[in-house]
C-alpha cells in the first residue's frame, strides 16, 4: 500500500506557539518519515520475490516496523505541534526507490539487501543516532530507539551476506561496487552540504540544512557519520578498507 | 570493481600514519579519487576525514640494494591533522589501535608506527591489539640513529668540533630525546636535558652523570646558565622563540620534532636548523596507487621518516621483531645494529633540508657516513 503524499509548504496554523526549533525539527521529522515509508515499500516489494515463506514474512514484519517508525515520527512530530508530512516521490527518494525496484525486477534478492541493509539503512542508523543525540525529549528518545532497532535488522541481513560474499567474493565485491554507484550517489547528493541540485521537495520550505546547527547539528555531521557507518559496514563484510575509501572518496560532494 | 588493488595478496610489512596537513590530505584524497574527478577542495576534506575509520590506503613495495623486495600496506588511521595534541588523546590512540587492527587483519608481520603514533603509543605498547604473528615497532632507534648522524653530518660540514660543543636536547625524556642523549653525550663537553617530567630528568641525568658526563637540567630551556651550540629538539616547541636565550648564534638545531615546526628565522639569522630522523631509500620504493611524493612530501626523492624506514629494514632483513618498544630503552648499541641492519639495504640518511628547502651543504651524507 502506498503512503499519503502530501507535500506541505505552508506553516502549521498554530505557528507562532511553536518553539523556535519546531520548524527544523518539522523538515527532519519529515525526512524520516519518507525514509520509513520508503523502506516499509521496499520490504514489501522484496516479499514479492521471497519464495520461502520464513523470508516473505521476515520481509513484511520488516515492512509493519519500518511503517510503525514512520508512525512513531508522525507522532513525535504532533507532540511539538507539527505535522511532518512525507513524500516518497521526491526526486532523491524516488530514484532510491527506482534502484531497489530495478533489483526486485531482476528478482536479485541480494542485490535488494545491499542496497537497503547496507547502503540506505547506514544512512538512517547513523543519522538518526546524532539526531538522538541533540533532539530533545521523547524526540531525541524516538530517534535514538529507532536507530538501535534499525541496527539490530542489519545484523540478521550482514550475515546473509557474509555467507553469499563467501561464495565468490569477486562477483559480490562487483555487484556491490555497481548498486554503490547508483545508490550512493544518490545518498551522497542528498547529504551533500547545500542542495546544489535544487529543493529536495521534502522539506517544508527552504532547505533546512543551513538551519541544522541551530539544533546542534550540521549537514557535514549526518554526512560524515553515514558514511562512517557505511565503511564499517562493509568492512564487517570483509570488504578490503583500500577499495571501499576509494568508493568513498569518489563519491559527489 | 572500481579502485581494486589487485594482484597483491600477502604483505611483509605495514606502515601506520596520518596526515600531517590538510593539503597533503586533500591530496591524498585527490589520488583516490582519479583524474576524472575534481580534487575536494579542502573545507570538504576537513568534513569528510575525521569520520573516516582507519584502513588501508595503498600498498607499498620496497627494493633492497642487495635485490631484496618485501611488500607492505600504508594504513592511515586519519588522524585530523589539527588534532595532533594532547587534548584529542584518548581518541588518537582509539585510531591507532584501528590502524593496528588493520595491519593484524592485512597479515603483516611486522608494524612500523609512523609520527604521531609513534610517539602516542611509546608508552602505550599495552594498549596495542595482542597478537603473536604480528609485531610492533616503534621506529625510535632508526629515528635516532638519522638524528645523530645528521648532528655529526652538520658538525662536520659547519667545521664545528662535537667535543667541544655544549648539546641540548628539548623532549629529552622521551624515547628519541634519550635515545639521543645516550649517543650523543659522551662525546660533547656538556649536556643540556630539558623536558616537562623532572622526575624522569633527574633519573635520565643520574643514568648520564654516572657515565661520567656534565649534565644540567631544567623543566624550560631558558633556565639553562650555558648556552648550547648543538640542540636537538625531541619535541615540538611552541615556538622558536624559546630557545633564544639558550642557544649560541651560530648554534646547529635539528628539529626531530613531530610535527616539525622550527623554520629558520630572522631572530636566530645564524642559527643552522635542519630536520632531523629522515632516511632515504636508494634501492627502488612504489605505491600503489602512486602517493608518491604525496605520503613522503620532502625535496629529495624516496626520502621517509627513520620510524617507518626501520620496520621496512626489519622486513627486508627478515626480522620480524619489535625492534624499538617502551620508552627509554635505546641505546647506542641497539642503534648502531639498527643503522647496519637499514645500511646493508640502502637505506642511509637522508640529505639534509629544512623549511626553506635542501640545505647548500647537503652532501651525499652515505659517503662520509657508512663508510
Amino acid at each position: 500500500m502506498e503512503p499519503v503524499i502530501e507535500l506541505k509548504c505552508s506553516l502549521p496554523a498554530n505557528y507562532t506557539s511553536l518553539s523556535p526549533t519546531a520548524l527544523i525539527w518539522q523538515d527532519v521529522l519529515a525526512q524520516a518519515i519518507t525514509g520509513e515509508l520508503l523502506a516499509a515499500m521496499n520490504y514489501t516489494s522484496l516479499s514479492e520475490i521471497c519464495d520461502d515463506p520464513e523470508e516473505v514474512a521476515d520481509a513484511l514484519e520488516h515492512a509493519a516496523g519500518e511503517n510503525g517508525h514512520a508512525a512513531a515520527f508522525a507522532h513525535e512530530g504532533r507532540k511539538i505541534g507539527v505535522d511532518a508530512s512525507n513524500n516518497v516521490h521526491a526526486k532523491h527518494w524516488k530514484r532510491l526507490r527506482e534502484a531497489f525496484l530495478r533489483c526486485i525486477a531482476e528478482r536479485d534478492f541480494i542485490a535488494c539487501l545491499m542496497v537497503q541493509e547496507i547502503m540506505l539503512e547506514s544512512f538512517a542508523v547513523a543519522s538518526y543516532a546524532r539526531v538522538g543525540k541533540v533532539a530533545p525529549g521523547t524526540l531525541g528518545k524516538t530517534f535514538a530507539a529507532i536507530a538501535a532497532e534499525e541496527e539490530d535488522h542489519i545484523g540478521h541481513a550482514m550475515e546473509i551476506l557474509r555467507k553469499e560474499r563467501a561464495k565468490d567474493e569477486q562477483s559480490f565485491d562487483d555487484k556491490l561496487y555497481r548498486l554503490h554507484l547508483e545508490v550512493m550517489t544518490t545518498l551522497a547528493e542528498m547529504l551533500a552540504k547545500d542542495c546544489r541540485t535544487g529543493h529536495c521537495e521534502v522539506c517544508h520550505g527552504s532547505c533546512v540544512k543551513p538551519a541544522l546547527p541551530d539544533v546542534s547539528l550540521s549537514a557535514a555531521e549526518l554526512r560524515g557519520a553515514s558514511l562512517h557507518q557505511y565503511l564499517k559496514t562493509l568492512d564487517k563484510l570483509g570488504l578490503p578498507g583500500e577499495v571501499t575509501l576509494t568508493w568513498v572518496a569518489q563519491l559527489p560532494v | 570493481m572500481g579502485g581494486s588493488i589487485a594482484g597483491i595478496v600477502e604483505i611483509d610489512f605495514a606502515l601506520i600514519g596520518h596526515q600531517e596537513s590538510w593539503r597533503s590530505a586533500a591530496d591524498v584524497l585527490a589520488v583516490l579519487r582519479g583524474p576524472g574527478h575534481t580534487p575536494l577542495p579542502e573545507e570538504e576534506v576537513r568534513d569528510i576525514l575525521p569520520w573516516i575509520p582507519p584502513r588501508a590506503v595503498c600498498h607499498v613495495e620496497i627494493a633492497s640494494t642487495r635485490g631484496a623486495k618485501v611488500r607492505g600496506v600504508y594504513i592511515d588511521s586519519f588522524i585530523p591533522p589539527d588534532r595532533l595534541g594532547d587534548v584529542c588523546m584518548r581518541d588518537n590512540l582509539a585510531r591507532v589501535r584501528g590502524a593496528a587492527a588493520c595491519a593484524i587483519k592485512a597479515g603483516a608481520k611486522i608494524v612500523s608506527l609512523g609520527g604521531f603514533s609513534s610517539i602516542l603509543i611509546e608508552g602505550n605498547f599495552e594498549q596495542l591489539p595482542e597478537r603473536h604473528d604480528t609485531v610492533f615497532t616503534t621506529g625510535n632507534t632508526l629515528t635516532v640513529s638519522f638524528v645523530v648522524r645528521g648532528i655529526r653530518q652538520m658538525c662536520l660540514q659547519e667545521g664545528k668540533d662535537l667535543r667541544q660543543t655544549t648539546l641540548l636536547i628539548v623532549g629529552a625524556t622521551g624515547d628519541v630525546g634519550s635515545g639521543c642523549a645516550r649517543c650523543l653525550s659522551r662525546g660533547v663537553k656538556r649536556v643540556l636535558l630539558c623536558a616537562r617530567n623532572l622526575e624522569r630528568l633527574r633519573k635520565l641525568a643520574a643514568e648520564l652523570t654516572a657515565c661520567g658526563v656534565q649534565v644540567e637540567i631544567a623543566t624550560d630551556p631558558r633556565q639553562f646558565t650555558a648556552s648550547a651550540d648543538v640542540v636537538i629538539c625531541a619535541a615540538s616547541l611552541a615556538s622558536s622563540s624559546l630557545l633564544l636565550d639558550s642557544i649560541a648564534p651560530d648554534a646547529i638545531i635539528c628539529d626531530a620534532g613531530y610535527p616539525k615546526n622550527l623554520s629558520p628565522c630572522a631572530a636566530m639569522p645564524d642559527a643552522k636548523i635542519f630536520f632531523g630522523g629522515l632516511g632515504q631509500v636508494t634501492g627502488r620504493m612504489n605505491f600503489v596507487p602512486d602517493l608518491h611524493g604525496i605520503l613522503n612530501r620532502h625535496p629529495f626523492p624516496d626520502v621517509v621518516h627513520g620510524c617507518l624506514l626501520e620496520g621496512m629494514a626489519l622486513a627486508l632483513e627478515g626480522r620480524f621483531e619489535p625492534f624499538s618498544r617502551g620508552r627509554g630503552l635505546i641505546t647506542p648499541e641497539r642503534v648502531e645494529e639498527i643503522e647496519c641492519i637499514a645500511a646493508r639495504h640502502g637505506i642511509y640518511l637522508a640529505p639534509l633540508y629544512n623549511a626553506n628547502g635542501p640545505l647548500k651543504t647537503a652532501l651525499d651524507c652515505r659517503a662520509e657516513v657508512f663508510v
